[in-house]
């Protein structure tokens, strides 16, 4: 069997020649072989490549000059596999005919060489038949009464599609190169020029020169569909431009959403996803009636975060009866059993009395007694409405990760954006610096707002600035002015997440982090304006989770 | 404070708060600039690299303050060409580092993230694109890059075509290396002549183009014997010194202006005492504002290095009658071009003839050409048995730098180097 990666890569040669040929989707859990070979700052892609490989099932692989980092994979990989077929095909980067003959030229030498390799003969005019079949445009597949989105930039990969399908979302069309199939013009031409042309001239990716007609397809599909999927990957530059461009001009929901083709990244990826599939508003149909107790009707709302795991008790005109944070510890599991028995506790009432649970947060899945359970977006955003209807934008810096949220003037959220998969910027990274200070993480934000010098930690990285810290206290700086730095760095990051959602009055900051008082005065400095920040910052999410129970019931008992 | 201190930073006010207004303020701290590096050249580096200093300071204060003078490129643009227009070519990465003299890099990456462009990408294109679509730098008439090595040229390009309207050209460099590379890119050369004509409404004349690959040839001779000389004399350069040659040697070469500095630096060199230190073979970019680096190479004479693939990665012979073909060739026969074995066979020879004491590799954040075949080039030279060091940082934006890793990394290896002799 015979890898390949790109769309441009003529694959039918091999199909023809009676080769079992696979498109590559690295799904790995390390990227070690990579990391050791190559370098860490390579696109994850050609890293989970390169993984693949190791594991045998491969005789060799297709690649094209597509970019920077599968060049060198194809180097690396030329080296470490002498004996299977690693093959590089110089792709143009443009269409016209001189491209159309030269890429022709470069497949009879493909051709040649995996003759060569394989022993296998082509026999063209097989392959004009095989050609005459292969016929599709990117379509448009809307679904009416379904909620459709579309699929854009860097290779969507079976996850996404497999979270769509899963979440009942139809996919009205897929723009990126997996979606992408060849299809060819026949005439009576050398059927390997016939190849070169139908594959230089299809959807072109951002690779190639001329995008006229990408740009005017991109417009036209988009405009039919209920939102956006923007993919990127890590590491993978390309397109982030065309998302720029592209969010300065579509009116379309759209979710920028980076991959890194680890099997661990699927929690994020989901978490991004449903938040904007919730996002985009899908009605609950099924409603029940509610369990009343004396009258009332008690709803629970729990938030599974890293650190702590937050519960609330609500009633049906939405009073809130009880609430409780506890530390999440090693297991999200065992936590929220106890933060259940004890919240009933408080709150006098028993795990019947409660008509619905809805939980939310990273551990939200693994709460066995929720009924449903919704992103800790969704419900950030119904909590804050709750606490202050003014509000529009929402900061939240929890343990591990940190997010800015636009809501409209109802309290939904039109806009998201979440940190990337590292600790900088997040409540791991203050412990990190609070244990290494050694000052209680409490006090960190006290202590910072007594600085007198102003300390930059330059480090976007949190392992970096932690060592910054280190080389500071090695030269005998003041705690509080380190502390200072600190949570100057950590608004640096929480202020460009909210630039990039729009930065409208009132803002609200929730999460474990806004009881510091030392991020939140960087923050207020930075953004020009106050943090509305309610008693209790980390049962927000919990709240708006306890809104959406109430939701499902309809309003008679 | 300094006057240049106080006008530097009122620059970086200006370019911050009232961006749209602060080019002018940009361009005159560059002649201001320019008329120090003339008046007051900085005594501590050779004399040759004083006259370059000054040369490259031109280059961008005189192009940037009158338009159409310049086009946009990227390092790798066939100046060649622009220079048959009477065009200066204003580079990417060039520019990107002139903003630097403001401390506004950081101001223009956040730009230019906050705007969605990858935090991965390379610090050049991301300073030049948030400098661009802040409104503080201006935009010329036309564009002209490669797709030679880096993957942001062709999406920078586009994007400011699409969003500022400089309309640009892009070589298509094929990576394989034989004639129907050669054609095909000749005739897209010859392409972006016309485009050229259209654009400026000058006529393209070949013959000076002859004239131009003339002067290319007289000066890398002249820039090889330069070399031989530096692998035995102790000539002081700092960092930034390389940077401007690098400069030079692309988008200044086939000019009579920069073949006659050269030339200077060839006689100058002969002035300067033998070398007795270690010489370290650099490759790949050069973090120039970075402490410690600038600690132990800036000026010193216990190190010297010799910068390579930057300065020396075209070594083709002009053909003055096939112009066309002969800049295709230089240009598919580029060390960035092909695979990075080719790469590592080149330094290898390199270091045959150069003899330097050790090799540096730099990652620089975002190019992922040179970060992907770093493992392999360390193994090439173990092959010549010279130790190399991979030292990753950004060679632009400081924040991707940490000077303790830097420190310790490069101190242990000097230290390395050091107890080999004993």
């Amino acid at each position: 069997m015979i890898g390949y990666i790109c769309k441009y890569a003529p694959v039918e040669i091999l199909e023809c020649m009676g080769t079992e040929v696979k498109r590559i989707e690295p799904s790995v859990t390390n990227f070690n072989q990579a990391d050791m070979k190559m370098h860490p700052n390579i696109c994850s892609f050609a890293k989970g490549v390169l993984e693949e490989l190791s594991g045998g099932e491969y005789e060799g692989v297709l690649l094209t000059t597509c970019c920077d980092s599968i060049r060198r994979l194809y180097d690396v990989l030329k080296k470490e596999f002498p004996d299977k077929f690693i093959y590089l095909l110089d792709t143009p980067r443009i269409s016209g005919e001189a491209a159309v003959e030269l890429y022709e030229k470069r497949i009879q030498k493909l051709v040649l060489a995996y003759q060569e390799f394989s022993g296998k003969m082509l026999d063209e005019e097989k392959l004009r038949a095989y050609m005459e079949k292969a016929k599709a445009s990117p379509k448009l597949n809307l679904q009416k009464g379904a909620i459709n989105i579309g699929i854009l930039g860097a290779r969507a990969n079976e996850t996404i599609l497999e979270v769509l399908e899963n979440k009942g979302v139809n996919t009205a069309f897929n723009l990126t190169c997996t979606g992408i199939r060849h299809q060819f013009e026949m005439t009576e031409e050398p059927i390997l020029r016939i190849l070169s042309r139908g594959l230089l001239n299809q959807f072109p990716c951002m690779r190639m020169t001329d995008t006229a007609n990408r740009d005017a397809l991109i417009r036209k599909f988009a405009d039919s569909v209920d939102g956006i999927i923007y993919h990127t990957v890590q590491f993978c530059d390309n397109y982030s431009y065309e998302y720029s461009w592209l969010k300065g001009i579509e009116k379309k929901p759209m979710l920028l959403l980076e991959t890194d083709y680890t099997k661990q990244s699927y929690g994020q990826i989901l978490t991004r996803m449903e938040a904007f599939l919730e996002s985009l508003g899908k009605e609950d149909k099924n409603k029940d009636k509610a369990i009343r107790r004396n009258g009332k009707v008690y709803v629970l709302g729990v938030d599974s975060g890293s650190t702590s795991t937050n519960a609330v008790i609500m009633d049906q005109d939405r009073n809130l009866i009880a609430s409780k944070v506890i530390r999440t510890g090693a297991k999200s599991g065992e936590s929220a059993e106890r933060i259940l028995k004890e919240i009933l506790s408080d709150a006098g009432l028993k795990r019947e009395d409660l008509s619905r649970i809805v939980s939310t947060g990273y551990g939200r899945v693994s709460i066995p007694y929720a009924d449903e359970n919704v992103t800790e977006i969704s419900c950030h955003g119904r909590g804050a409405h709750y606490f202050n209807n003014q509000v529009r934008t929402i900061l939240d810096i929890g343990g591990q990760d940190s997010k800015a949220i636009h809501l409209n003037e109802k309290g939904e959220v039109t806009d998201f954006v979440m940190n990337d998969k590292c600790a900088a910027g997040t409540g791991r990274f203050l412990e990190m610096i609070a244990r290494t200070l050694e000052v209680e993480i409490g006090e960190l934000g006290r202590i910072a707002l007594e600085s007198k010098e102003h300390i930059e930690i330059t480090s976007m990285c949190s392992v970096f600035a932690e060592s910054e810290v280190i080389s500071l206290i090695a030269n005998n700086k003041e705690k509080a002015d380190i502390a200072h730095g600190v949570c100057n760095a950590i608004s640096n990051k929480a202020f460009s997440l909210l630039k990039r959602v729009g930065l409208k009055e009132t803002f609200m900051m929730t999460g474990g982090v806004a009881k510091n008082p030392g991020v939140v005065k960087c923050v207020e400095e930075k953004i020009h304006s106050k943090l509305y920040i309610c008693e209790e910052p980390e049962i927000v999410g919990a709240v708006g989770a306890a809104i959406y129970a109430l939701d499902h019931f309809t309003g008679e008992a | 404070m300094s006057v240049v201190d106080s006008y530097i930073n009122y620059v970086k006010k200006e370019a911050i708060e009232r961006p749209e207004k602060s080019f002018g303020k940009v361009v005159f701290g560059f002649k201001a600039n320019k008329l120090k590096t003339r008046l007051l050249p900085r005594r501590e580096i050779a004399k040759g690299y004083q006259r370059l200093e000054a040369m490259m300071m031109s280059l961008v204060a005189d192009a940037l303050a009158k338009e159409d003078s310049y086009v946009w490129g990227n390092i790798f643009a066939p100046a060649e060409i622009m220079e048959c227009f009477g065009l200066k070519t204003l580079s990417v990465e060039c520019l990107s580092c002139y903003m630097t003299g403001y401390h506004l890099e950081d101001h223009f990456i956040d730009y230019a993230q906050d705007l969605g462009i990858a935090p991965t990408l390379c610090s050049y294109h991301k300073t030049f694109l948030g400098a661009v679509e802040s409104g503080v730098l201006n935009t010329p008439f036309y564009g002209v890059t490669t797709s030679l090595s880096c993957d942001g040229n062709l999406n920078t390009f586009r994007y400011l075509d699409k969003k500022q309207g400089v309309p640009f050209t892009l070589l298509d460099i094929p990576y394989e290396d034989d004639e129907d590379s050669v054609n095909y890119l000749a005739h897209q050369i010859k392409e972006l002549a016309l485009q050229l004509e259209k654009h400026t409404g000058k006529p393209f004349r070949e013959e000076k183009l002859r004239t131009i690959l003339r002067t290319e040839n007289e000066t890398r001779e002249a820039l090889i014997e330069f070399f031989d000389l530096l692998k035995e004399r102790l000539y002081p350069a700092e960092l930034i010194s390389h940077l401007y040659l690098m400069m030079g040697v692309h988008l200044l070469i086939g000019t009579e202006e920069f073949r006659d500095q050269v030339r200077f630096m060839v006689e100058d060199i002969k002035q300067y005492p033998k070398f007795q230190g270690k010489k370290i073979l650099w490759v790949h970019l050069l973090p120039f504002y970075q402490d410690t680096l600038k600690a132990y190479f800036n000026s010193s004479g216990k190190y010297q290095l010799i910068p390579s693939d930057i300065v020396l990665d075209s070594m083709e012979r002009m053909d003055e009658e096939h112009p066309f073909h002969s800049m295709a060739r230089k240009i598919i026969h580029n060390v960035y071009n092909g695979s990075y074995q080719n790469k590592a066979k080149w330094l290898q020879r390199l270091a045959q003839e150069l003899h330097p004491d050790a090799v540096i590799h730099f990652c620089h954040w975002g190019c992922k050409q040179a970060s992907g075949g770093s493992v392999l080039l360390k193994e090439a030279m173990k092959e010549e048995g010279i130790p190399m060091l991979i030292l990753d940082g950004d060679g632009i934006d400081k924040r991707n730098n940490h000077d303790g890793q830097i420190k310790t990394r490069l101190e242990a290896f000097l230290e390395m180097l050091e107890g080999e002799e004993e």
